[in-house]
């Protein structure tokens, strides 16, 4: 399918679905991440004691911040620093597992070759010509940056009265008209009269007669 | 088998992994045995046509589980040490062919330079300006170095600085060198120059050559072999994309940088030590030059002694 969906296989057989994440949505959170830092820095400036031990206490807290924030958060923190998290976005190792301490160090080490010549040029470069979207760290880490996705909750069964389908459906057929049932409190009215009348070849009849006729037959193919 | 049904006989199946999942059942040993059931369910489920939400609300389940059970990290307390003192040196003995590539890029300039500007001091202005050579010769006098930092606080001060400087300098080596090595092999030989100039220049003047030389050899040998390390293990990586053997680029990548990790972690821990060294003991005014050169020297030799012995036969 065409879902720009990464599939890995398990040794149970079972495939993981991951959907790797484009350079905007990246891009965002870096930019999140880096504000978050200078704001930081700056409060720390303010409330360092003036003279050279304050700026002494302020250079290591900068350096321990710049390398170690994204590091720790990824490796603690399930692989999401505090942009990512707003973006919805998580970074794993290749084969879906969360990354370690030997991964993210050297991906962020890398950030600072993505970053040349100017604002992260080879990494956007890297991303464009690579299918998952990795930029040279990740290459060089063995990681990925995906979609995290949230638990949403489950659906509660229609209340329609159930028909059996006029003829059988292939699977893929059943899990469309299921899924649109799903997706029913997001679509309005008229897209759906609009939806029922394209599928008169199955139903027989138009418009909200149409949708009726099918909730019918979805609440048979779940019940 | 309706969805209805097929929920109802598995409901229990899934609230009991995501019991275990969530936290609130402690005893996980079950957990292995209720994944395999759960990849059954997501199989079935896909191959009948349930709903895809069901079906992604399964995917995901498992998706939690794969991760809780394989990506568990063991503990392994020791691993540090055995990087340090093991692979660490047994790498860097592997790679010596790119660890003298970076000293001659290193030494090589900085020794070349030195020599000019030895010879024909003039030189000198053309590596750095007039105003620069003045204050590091200012910043080298006699009974200077102390002062000029104040105290321990300025210790501090410099400690700060010389960790936020330096160590970045390392990283940034390192990931330079992806390039091809040339960013990094620039890096050195600028880094070195610096020092050929300066330590040439401020050689000529017989008030600051001890206070110089005696400042710069205790820490020297942590420092400057932490750069070369992080460095030569960046050029590594750039060697291994404009070659890669018989691997795809991006394994030959992947491969490369797992092998090179801990010359990386070794380096900047020694760039890290040196740092202290530089700020708390190097600049002191107190101690003999004498002691400075004996610490310096035996610094060197230690240094040498772990990269030629350590971890032998260990492998």
């Amino acid at each position: 399918m065409l879902d720009g969906r990464l599939s890995l296989t398990t040794p149970e057989g079972v495939s993981l679905q991951l959907t790797p994440a484009g350079p905007y949505l990246r891009a965002v959170a870096w930019l999140l991440d880096f504000l978050l830092w200078a704001v930081v820095c700056f409060l720390l400036r303010l409330a360092m004691p003036s003279g050279k031990l304050g700026e002494g206490i302020f250079l290591l807290l900068l350096f321990v911040t710049y390398w170690g924030y994204p590091i720790i958060s990824e490796v603690y923190f399930n692989g999401r620093t505090v942009g990512k998290r707003a973006v919805g976005l998580e970074v794993v190792r290749s084969d879906g597992l969360p990354v370690g301490w030997r991964e993210s160090t050297l991906r962020n080490l890398l950030l600072v070759a993505d970053f040349l010549p100017i604002m992260y040029a080879t990494g956007l470069v890297c991303m464009m010509f690579d299918l998952r979207f990795r930029r040279l760290g990740d290459i060089v880490a063995g990681t990925q940056v995906i979609y995290y996705e949230k638990a949403v909750p489950r659906a509660t069964p229609l209340l329609a009265h159930p028909l059996p389908l006029p003829f059988p459906l292939s699977p893929d057929q059943q899990r469309t008209l299921v899924d649109l049932f799903e997706r029913e409190s997001r679509l309005p009215l008229d897209r759906m009269a609009e939806l029922g009348s394209i599928a008169e070849p199955l139903t027989g009849v138009r418009g909200t007669e149409s949708v009726e006729r099918m909730r019918s037959y979805v609440a048979g193919l779940t019940k | 088998m309706k969805q209805v049904q097929f929920e109802a006989d598995n409901a229990a199946l899934w609230t009991e992994i995501g019991a275990i999942l969530d936290g609130s059942q402690q005893d996980q040993r079950a957990l292995p045995a209720l994944y395999r059931r759960l990849c059954q369910c997501l199989a079935l489920c896909s191959q009948r046509g349930y709903s895809p939400t069901l079906t992604d609300h399964l995917q995901k389940m498992v998706g939690a589980c794969h991760r809780r059970l394989y990506g568990t990290v063991v503990e392994r307390p020791t691993t540090l040490m055995r990087w340090m003192l093991v692979d660490f040196p047994c790498r860097v003995r592997a790679e010596w062919r790119l660890l003298l590539i970076t000293c001659l890029a290193f030494f090589g300039v900085g020794l070349v330079v030195g020599l000019l500007v030895w010879y024909q001091p003039q030189w000198a202005y053309s590596f750095a300006s007039a105003q620069q050579l003045d204050q590091f010769r200012e910043m080298y006098q006699p009974s200077r170095i102390r002062v000029g930092r104040g105290g321990s606080q300025g210790d501090l001060m410099m400690f700060g600085h010389y960790i936020w400087n330096n160590v970045s300098i390392g990283f940034r080596s390192f990931a330079g060198g992806i390039f091809g090595g040339i960013p990094a092999l620039i890096s050195l030989g600028l880094n070195g120059l610096h020092l050929g100039v300066i330590g040439a220049w401020l050689s000529r003047d017989p008030t600051t050559v001890h206070q110089f030389w005696s400042f710069v050899i205790t820490h020297s040998s942590l420092e400057i072999t932490g750069l070369l390390l992080c460095a030569m293990s960046g050029i590594r990586l750039g060697l291994t994309l404009i070659h890669p053997g018989r691997l795809t680029r991006a394994h030959a990548l992947y491969s490369a940088s797992q092998t090179m990790f801990p010359v990386i972690v070794g380096g900047s821990l020694m760039t890290m030590f040196a740092a202290f060294f530089e700020a708390f003991w190097s600049g002191s005014g107190a101690i003999p030059i004498q002691v400075k050169y004996a610490v310096g020297g035996t610094g060197w030799a230690l240094v040498i002694g772990f990269f030629l012995f350590a971890g032998r036969g260990k492998q």
